[in-house]
């Protein structure tokens, strides 16, 4: 539900004159079996199941032995192609929208509206704080709006037109809003760490226009942030699955809760592959951010 | 600006920050030098911040609203016609729901305090130990777990410990220990959700409490020492009381995810156990019997009551020991 | 003031302490590489070096932080290489604050008593005599986060001094306030030392502070100790070239041995000490001070002033000669009107330099990054 960390790098361990004496010393202090202990127990709790996972995903039932047909079979899966293009699209227009509006908005917080930042950020954090399920809840009740109370209004053919149709308009709507904490904390954290005010002024000083300004010096310098949280609302989506389902789409997550009705090793192997994938998306961008940069937690 | 931006990406989840006065409009938060230059136009800038609070009202607090404003609506069946009524709210802290909330609180209960009291070992053992590669590799690992989970944990655990579960056969086979009825284990259970939700709240604590551990300065330690404090008295009288409150904080944030969370739960128990969250989505989904439409908004009206002042607790808390660890 | 009831930290006066022979090895760093010093009773010696010296890693091992690869820390003679940190008594301010955030000052203070069970009201009373000598009596309820940089530099000062350290240690506790206050808590730190004449260890690489506050200053390089000796002494006298010039500032210029002393343009200057042999080549460490400026009066001088530095009471020249070698003198301000950048003039020299070596070992000294 919160906080992503990619980087613990920002630790405030002083550094001393000599360059090393404190992670020396601890070094030299005896292993510690307290330490060894809960390493070892957390770590048989949480690479346990990951490799019974895996175990189970590679069993061959009908001969014994081992075989990969649930990796290798994933794509021509009934269904599957449908529920990944789908979330593709979702994630995709998510980032889209989501930058579209928050990018301008953060900008203009920063530089003109500061006395709008708190709200603002209270705001964009509120989606953690409101279970989605109850957000979800809530969008079921105005979308029964359009057959009924809206009946022959323009919001009508609004509210139709965003739930059905080739993109279900109404999961990229509201999953611009459950990725808004990750998109405000990276794009405020990417702001802050640039100081756009010396920038801005720096522009307009050596005589730039405020569209040269934005163009060619704030968004260029606040790439690695927007990059960080186009990824995050990426993932966030591609595994979304309580809007999906409730308002009974079937992308990715969805379609690994019905393919587990009946293929468990098809299922297994997706929900590892994702997990895998989501890591290694995470760890890209702790590689990208370095580690002196955003530190993105929500 | 460094130091209050370090403060601010420690200080997770702070709406408002210290500096952030709404009284002071021409200071910026960070401090950073006040914008004299641009004031004359400031006038207008909301103007530009508008598509930003329509989006917001549009999709965020219009369904929100709506479901706390139905939570009292009822139509009557015969006349059709809505007025308000406290008997959806009744209806929702009674009966099979009633089960719901107190399974839910339950397990949000247990997976917290559990989660929070692990966790916190682990975070320790974790900034005590490892190096700088291992530190990123776990603490992404956390963040997938904690907030990418979902629906593939669920698997995870049916694949190791479900019915036919490699561990559960294994056990079966070789030392004949059914995990049901010898163990008392049943994952699609209290006991199994409670293991599952176990495995994204522990590092949700690791990642929360982390740069907490890590704000802890050595001086604080070494004066400690060197006033003749044993490890046992540092950790009593200065690093416990340090942490307290993030720690406290830390496991009412544990609480509330556990409590809100629907993927894991829904995909583990097709949605058949009763908890809250699954209740909402039967009760939406049609599967009630007439005159309850509103029984789901009730039901999303008692989670909001009961995780938004805990969420505002956790704020509050947060903010207060930002300034000691910066 | 200072007739409260300090009879109590005597117990800190008399205590000595010494590094025989002591290493300590980071990696490939030698951090110490032999370090031998010894404390006196009750005086306040300053550490004084670069960084990476070895000054803070000598302290921490005195501290109990740390344990020496080899080599001996002995207290009254007593040998505490082996002894943990928080049986050692010994107090220590640190140079980030290092106050406890959830307590106030008073019990900051009082935090060292309570851990020897000392009773409340007997352990606030001595915290707030404490907070009273280093001039925080209005204080004591306060919290860190509510106190300035000095003030909580104070606080730590007095929780140190509460447990009447044997030794008090010092490590760069003033490096991170602003110019004012750091020479006002100077002050301080020495008048207080000095009441209670407790033995103090001082690390700092700022040479002024070392210079003003210390009985004696052991300067350090390499983790060795170069020079230990009184302020002035190692002004005056500096026996390596490293000390004479990270000890104030050093014109370097070239001469040669003559009978009767060192040649430098065209004087011969007596010289101390050890010096080379008649013949060879030397360079002179010679202080700006040292160096005497007059008006070329329109004729051709030994050199050009290139720029003039006002610093109050005197204005430090930067000279040229012809062959490009620099030269700084000290002039009184009110003469510094006679010398505009640019102008011509003769340069002699009015002291006896500090140190004379052969031009082959005075290179070597060269100090690398100067404070």
């Amino acid at each position: 539900m919160v906080a992503l960390t990619p980087t613990a790098g920002a630790g405030g361990l002083a550094e001393t004159q000599t360059g090393g004496p404190a992670t020396s010393s601890r070094r030299r202090r005896r292993p510690g079996i307290g330490r060894g202990l809960v390493l070892l127990i957390c770590g048989i709790y949480f690479i346990g199941p990951l490799v019974g996972a895996f175990w189970f995903s590679i069993q061959d039932k009908v001969h014994g032995g081992v075989q990969f047909s649930a990796y290798a079979h994933v794509f021509s899966a009934v269904g599957f192609s449908d529920a990944f293009m789908l979330s593709l699209k979702l994630g995709i227009g998510t980032v889209l929208i989501s930058l579209l509006l928050m990018v301008p908005t953060m900008l203009l917080l920063h530089l003109r509206a500061p006395k709008f930042r708190p709200v603002v950020e209270t705001l964009c954090l509120m989606p953690l704080v409101i279970p989605p399920v109850v957000l979800v809840a809530g969008v079921g009740v105005v979308l029964a709006w359009g057959p009924n109370q809206l009946a022959g209004t323009p919001l009508q053919t609004f509210l139709n037109a965003i739930q059905s149709g080739k993109t279900p308009w109404v999961l990229i709507l509201e999953y611009v809003v459950l990725t808004l904490p990750f998109t405000y904390r990276s794009l405020d954290a990417g702001i802050r760490s640039v100081d756009i005010h010396t920038l801005t002024e720096a522009g307009l000083n050596l005589g730039a226009g405020w569209g040269t300004v934005t163009m060619r010096i704030l968004l260029p310098s606040l790439r690695t942030s927007v990059l960080n949280a186009a990824f995050l609302s990426f993932a966030l989506v591609f595994g979304e699955y309580t809007v999906a389902s409730i308002l009974q789409y079937q992308p990715f997550a969805v379609f690994i809760v019905a393919a587990g009705q009946t293929e468990g090793q098809l299922s297994t192997s997706l929900s590892l592959l994702s997990l895998l994938i989501t890591w290694l998306l995470l760890l890209l961008i702790s590689l990208l951010g370095g580690r002196n940069s955003t530190k993105v937690d929500i | 600006m460094t130091a209050q931006s370090r403060a601010g990406s420690s200080s997770e989840w702070s709406p408002a920050r210290p500096t952030a006065d709404p009284g002071q409009v021409h200071e910026l938060a960070d401090g950073s030098a006040p914008i004299v230059t641009l004031k004359r136009r400031r006038s207008y800038a909301w103007l530009g911040l508008t598509p930003f609070f329509l989006y917001i009202a549009a999709f965020f607090i219009l369904p929100t609203g709506t479901v706390l404003f139905s939570a009292f609506r009822k139509t009557d069946a015969g006349t059709g016609v809505t007025s308000f009524t406290g008997s959806n709210v009744s209806s929702a802290l009674h009966g099979v729901y009633f089960t719901g909330i107190k399974n839910s609180l339950t397990l949000a209960l247990i997976t917290g305090v559990v989660g929070a009291l692990v966790g916190l070992v682990l975070a320790w053992a974790i900034v005590s130990s490892t190096g700088n590669v291992l530190t990123r590799f776990v603490s992404t690992a956390a963040a997938v777990l904690a907030n990418f989970g979902g629906v593939p944990l669920a698997f995870l655990f049916i694949a190791t410990v479900g019915n036919s579960g490699l561990l559960t056969k294994a056990l079966a086979d070789h030392f004949h220990i059914n995990l049901n009825s010898d163990l008392h284990f049943d994952l699609y259970g209290i006991t199994g959700l409670e293991l599952v939700y176990l495995y994204f709240q522990i590092p949700l604590m690791v990642l929360v409490i982390t740069p907490a551990l890590e704000g802890l300065k050595p001086q604080w330690q070494e004066a400690a020492a060197n006033l003749g404090a044993t490890r046992w008295q540092y950790w009593r009288h200065v690093g416990a009381p340090i942490l307290a409150p993030n720690v406290l904080g830390a496991a009412l944030l544990l609480f509330c995810s556990g409590f809100s969370a629907y993927a894991t739960a829904d995909a583990l128990t097709s949605g058949a156990f009763p908890l809250i969250p699954l209740q909402i989505h039967a009760v939406i989904s049609g599967n009630v019997l007439a005159g309850m439409e509103n029984l789901g908004d009730a039901l999303a009206l008692i989670m909001v009551v009961i995780v938004v002042p805990l969420m505002v607790i956790y704020q509050l808390l947060q903010r207060r020991t930002t300034r000691w660890l910066r | 003031m200072s007739s409260i009831a300090l009879e109590s930290l005597d117990t800190g006066t008399g205590t000595t302490v010494e590094f025989a022979d002591v290493h300590r090895v980071f990696g490939s760093t030698h951090a110490l590489d032999g370090l031998d010093l010894k404390v006196r009773p009750g005086e306040l010696l300053a550490l004084l070096g670069p960084s990476g010296c070895g000054k803070t890693t000598a302290l921490r091992l005195l501290a109990g932080f740390d344990q020496p690869d080899a080599g001996s820390v002995l207290v009254d003679g007593e040998d505490v290489s082996r002894l943990p940190a928080n049986k050692r008594d010994m107090g220590m301010v640190f140079q980030s604050y290092s106050l406890f955030p959830t307590m106030s000052a008073v019990d900051n203070v009082a935090f060292g008593l309570r851990l020897r069970g000392r009773g409340a009201g007997d352990r606030r009373k001595r915290a707030a005599e404490l907070l009273d000598l280093v001039g925080l009596s209005e204080h004591l309820k306060k919290f860190p986060h509510q106190m300035s940089g000095g003030q909580q530099q104070r606080v730590a000062l007095a929780r140190a001094l509460a447990i009447s350290p044997r030794v008090l240690l010092l490590d760069e506790p003033l490096s991170a306030l602003d110019a004012k206050v750091r020479a006002q808590l100077r002050d301080e730190i020495r008048r207080i030392q000095l009441e209670l004449g407790v033995t103090t260890v001082f690390v700092t690489h700022d040479q002024e502070e070392a210079l003003s506050m210390a009985d004696r200053v052991g300067v350090m390089r390499n983790g060795r100790l170069e020079q230990c000796a009184a302020p002035a002494e190692l002004y005056q006298r500096p026996e390596t070239p490293f000390v004479a010039e990270f000890v104030g500032t050093m014109n370097r210029l070239p001469g040669s041995m003559v009978p009767g002393g060192v040649r430098l343009f065209t004087q011969v200057v007596a010289v101390d000490g050890v010096v080379p042999p008649a013949g060879s080549d030397v360079r002179a460490l010679l202080r700006p001070e040292a160096v005497l400026v007059e008006p070329a009066g329109g004729q051709p001088g030994d050199a050009i002033v290139t720029t003039a530095t006002f610093f109050g009471a005197v204005t430090r020249l930067r000279m040229t000669q012809p062959d490009g070698q620099e030269i700084l003198a000290d002039v009184g301000s009110h003469r510094a009107a006679d010398f505009p950048a640019g102008a011509q003039v003769r340069i002699s020299v009015l002291d006896r330099p500090v140190l004379v070596r052969p031009e082959s070992e005075a290179t070597a000294g060269t100090v690398p990054g100067r404070a």
